[in-house]
């Protein structure tokens, strides 16, 4: 299974698939605009303001499963050897921080207008923050550790560390009284979010992970790219 | 209309400034995510060029990532 990952396997698909991905991103991109901004409705209670919503909630989702993977990858690169996973790993980590640090500041200005603040040190917040922190971590370790092997194994531990705070963002809300109001969509068929808002939330999620999708593939294959320049020395 | 498009009924500066920032930072990622692929492709073929005939043959033989490197580089540009 894990051959499926082998850079020489995926390579001659990374191009196919980043082609692929230029030619229907900004179709789906002006569709998800559209629904966002013009077409749903204004919230009963929150106004307009709902529409920040649209970037805020697919960045929250994508920062938090970013990180998710990244753990779960570090454990198996841990028990499996599997350096391939070191790459991508690596290679997810930039797109995870980005979307962390959006979900962060767009949640702060849907804030000020709804609750009268930028900021609010509530459970969900502040461990929010805390992710963040992890993936600077994370990113970090990489950067600074010049011994690869010795980079790929902080920053597995870290990642791993990071992995408890995962349940903790996502179950704050119901653990703890906090500013943040619990979740609106449910996976188990519970939700509370109305089929106008929630068209252009999943058109958004669709754009945003596409873009994930983009950036992870150049991101993967210039990892591979260094690592074959300084190989081809030795070969 | 249009008016009330951009202020959004009060809400305008907040939603606008939010659309912007998560725009212009996945802009900034891309741009340079972008910009280091084509400076290790540029390496990566600059390298291979420098290698004498028998040398690249023998890592074009070896390595299939380096052999669909090319190809798609060549294609490229």
């Amino acid at each position: 299974m894990f051959d499926l990952i082998n850079p020489s396997r995926i390579f001659h698909w990374i191009e196919k698939l980043i082609n692929f991905i230029n030619s229907i991103f900004f179709i789906l991109l002006i569709i998800a605009l559209t629904f966002a901004l013009v077409l749903s409705p204004p919230d009963y209670l929150q106004g307009d303001s709902v529409r920040i919503m649209y970037v805020h909630v697919p960045s929250a989702w994508i920062g938090l499963a970013s990180f998710t993977v990244i753990a779960l990858m570090s454990i198996l690169s841990f028990i499996f050897k599997i350096k391939n996973l070191n790459l991508i790993t690596k290679s997810i980590a930039p797109i995870g921080l980005l979307f962390t640090c959006i979900a962060i500041i767009t949640g702060s200005l849907w804030g000020q207008p709804t609750w009268g603040t930028w900021w609010a040190w509530d459970a969900r917040i502040t461990s929010m923050l805390i992710l963040s922190i992890f993936y600077i971590l994370f990113i970090l370790a990489h950067k600074l550790i010049e011994n690869e092997d010795k980079a790929n194994k902080v920053s597995n531990i870290i990642a791993i560390i990071g992995l408890i705070n995962i349940p903790v963002i996502r179950y704050s809300v119901d653990w703890w009284n906090t500013l943040h109001q619990p979740s609106s969509i449910k996976l188990d068929g519970t939700s509370s979010i109305h089929p106008s808002m929630l068209l252009p939330l999943m058109l958004m999620l669709l754009v945003l992970l596409l873009y994930c999708a983009l950036i992870l593939l150049m991101k993967y294959k210039t990892e591979i790219i260094r690592i074959k320049k300084k190989n081809i020395k030795r070969i | 209309m249009i008016q009330n498009f951009i202020s959004m009924n009060g809400y305008g500066f907040f939603v606008w400034l939010s659309f912007a920032i998560t725009f212009l930072a996945c802009g900034m990622l891309y741009y340079k995510t972008y910009k280091t692929l084509k400076k290790y492709e540029k390496d990566f073929a600059k390298e291979l060029d420098q290698l004498s005939e028998a040398e690249r043959k023998l890592v074009l033989e070896k390595s299939k990532v380096a052999s669909q490197f090319l190809a798609s580089y060549n294609k490229s540009i």
